[in-house]
């Protein structure tokens, strides 16, 4: 199996929790012997490196600044990810079995690879926008809210990692039930549900 | 077949067609018919229209328009309007991001129907950038871009992070575009200077205009009532009314030219200037000699511009100068600046009266010049109108732009970046 990881942070860029989450997550798969490549972003280390733990990253950095909002940067940013996606998929002959993109930045990369090289994805959750910003709906959060929506409705799995997080998602997004998949990463079988979620997606008539 | 092997087009559909035939080329554009905001519209429209002509398969891929298809095939051009986004969006630039989303979404879902066989995406602004360079890559289709006009121009220079990233976004696609296309020399050195790019990276190929939209036959006589009393010549001016467009510099002229003609000025067109116009004329006891008449309709603009007696450009910036075109077309005398694009159109004394840019006095000398002398201003108008005829023509400029997209395809046949 051979998976592209999409996620705006990676150590070294560490802004929250998520990045130390996907870091153990790609190492965990790699074990599993999944070929795993890692796309993120980091402001002046770019490029290709493979580290001792097996991981294939892809950094890349802004092409366009200044920016005036998160928005416009991410957005600019989407087309780099999609560049580097392609370069991989052209590199290993098309078999890319799966992207996996954490939170919203690289929501329209994602949805971009599906439709134009019949790549699924799924979308995995660590925090939403109603969640982050009190409810707020400023211009700029709905916008947020928006590429959220938009990468539950095109996501073939959408992947949680509680039963609360299950609720929030089905109240603020009306997301339905059997879309949703809950993986724990405290519990003991945490990468085998992980790699049970992707199976499923790709033993899943594609959509 | 590889579909850069252009020998193998013509003998895949057996041989009896050009190497063209399958010419298959995806144009992204933020407004087309009927939405228009400002000239790519009908840029465009006229664009693909002559394209197709040509046998290449032009499909548009644009913003939605209240009453508009979704899809349909406009003069055999496939036109797909998607989702603008409408929910509240923090700033124009913002919206368009988020608008490109989408059209990069649809594009890449149309695109994929054809497995990828595009030949060229053909990008007109920084608008769709985002959209371009993703598909770009995605698919690895050669990008062409048409930079129609420049923010450091736009704006006199880079002043707020909003305008730099507009730059920059303008640089970005610059430099992912295989070949750009500029629609005047003056335009092609300012993006070669702005953005750094060799010479041989932008091809000139110049905006067009319809000779046969200005040929209607219609009651002049009545028409002209609406604007002018019979005796008054009537000055026309066409553009939005803002400072780069000089029109200050036209109001300020007025009594100059009225001490020699009578005259009538029409200024049609809207902008921020408007009201400083009208208390400057008021000021000088002067409103009666003068017509806002705001927008108007593409037809009534048209047999405006065949009944006026002089067309003035006064422009400061202007990267091509359509409204110059426009008046030639009609055969109306036309007083232009000496600026940017206009002075590449315009040859002076020959099809046209040149003048210097911001200078009240220059213009009011210019445009008494044709009033006061029919033989002259019939001498410039016909030659303007040749002009215009031959090297202004969309068939022409649809050709040449057929030619730059096979070069662009020989170039990217001999590399090695290609879909695998």
């Amino acid at each position: 199996m051979r998976v592209i990881i999409f996620t705006w942070e990676f150590p070294p860029r560490i802004t929250g929790q998520l990045a130390y989450y996907v870091n153990r997550l790609a190492a965990e798969l790699v074990k599993k012997n999944v070929d795993v490549y890692v796309v993120t972003y980091n402001d002046s280390w770019i490029g290709f490196h493979q580290g001792a733990d097996g991981i294939k990253a892809y950094r890349i950095s802004d092409k366009v600044r200044p920016h005036i909002n998160v928005l416009t940067w991410m957005l600019s940013l989407n087309q780099e990810a999609e560049r580097v996606a392609a370069d991989i998929y052209y590199l290993v002959k098309h078999e890319v079995d799966l992207i996996d993109v954490h939170d919203w930045h690289f929501v329209p990369a994602a949805v971009t690879l599906k439709r134009a090289l019949k790549i699924p994805f799924v979308f995995s959750i660590d925090s939403i926008e109603p969640h982050r910003s009190q409810n707020s709906d400023t211009p700029l959060s709905s916008s947020i809210r928006s590429m959220e929506s938009l990468g539950m409705s095109e996501a073939a799995r959408i992947l949680v990692k509680s039963e609360w997080m299950k609720q929030e998602l089905k109240r603020h997004y009306n997301t339905s039930d059997n879309m949703i998949e809950i993986v724990s990463p405290d519990a003991e079988s945490w990468i085998d549900g992980i790699l049970a979620a992707y199976r499923k997606r790709l033993e899943a008539p594609a959509n | 077949m590889d579909r850069w092997d252009l020998s193998g087009v013509s003998e895949a559909i057996g041989g009896t067609c050009q190497l063209n035939r399958h010419l298959r080329v995806v144009m992204l554009s933020w407004e087309f018919p009927p939405r228009t905001v400002g000239g790519i519209a009908a840029h465009l429209f006229n664009l693909s229209r002559e394209l197709v002509k040509l046998g290449v398969e032009t499909h548009i891929v644009t913003c939605d328009f209240p009453g508009a298809s979704e899809s349909e095939v406009v003069n055999g051009a496939h036109v797909l309007r998607v989702d603008s986004y409408k929910t509240p969006s923090p700033d124009f630039a913002t919206w368009d991001s988020l608008m490109n989303v989408n059209m990069q979404k649809e594009a890449a879902a149309l695109i994929g129907s054809y497995s990828g066989k595009v030949d060229i995406i053909h990008a007109h602004d920084w608008l769709v950038a985002n959209a371009a360079v993703g598909l770009k890559h995605v698919f690895r289709i050669p990008l062409a871009t048409t930079i129609h006009s420049a923010e450091i121009g736009r704006r006199n220079g880079l002043h707020t992070d909003y305008e730099r990233m507009i730059h920059q976004t303008e640089n970005w696609l610059a430099h992912e575009s295989w070949r750009i296309v500029c629609c005047s020399q003056y335009m092609s050195a300012q993006v070669r200077w702005a953005f750094g790019l060799p010479e041989d990276r932008v091809r000139i190929i110049p905006n067009g205009v319809d000779v046969s939209a200005y040929e209607n036959e219609f009651d002049r006589a009545e028409f002209r009532k609406r604007f002018a009393l019979p005796e008054e010549k009537i000055v026309l001016f066409v553009g939005r009314l803002v400072y780069e467009k000089g029109v200050q510099f036209l109001v300020s002229a007025m009594p100059k030219i009225l001490s020699r003609v009578n005259a009538k000025f029409v200024l049609v067109g809207d902008g921020g200037m408007r009201d400083s116009l009208m208390r400057q004329v008021a000021n000088m006891r002067l409103a009666h000699r003068i017509m806002f008449t705001g927008f108007l309709d593409e037809n009534i603009l048209r047999k405006l511009y065949q009944i006026a007696d002089v067309c003035v450009v006064p422009s400061l910036y202007e990267p091509f100068g359509i409204t110059a075109l426009e008046a030639m077309a009609a055969k109306t005398p036309l007083v232009a600046s000496n600026t940017g694009g206009l002075s590449e159109i315009v040859e002076h004394d020959f099809s046209g009266t040149k003048v210097f840019p911001g200078n009240p006095d220059s213009i009011a000398w210019g445009v008494t010049r044709v009033l006061l002398d029919p033989g002259y201003a019939n001498w410039i108008k016909l030659n303007a109108y040749q002009r215009a005829f031959r090297v202004y023509d969309w068939a022409k400029i649809a050709k040449e732009t057929k030619e730059f997209y096979e070069q662009i395809l020989k170039e990217y046949g001999g590399g090695s970046w290609k879909p695998t």
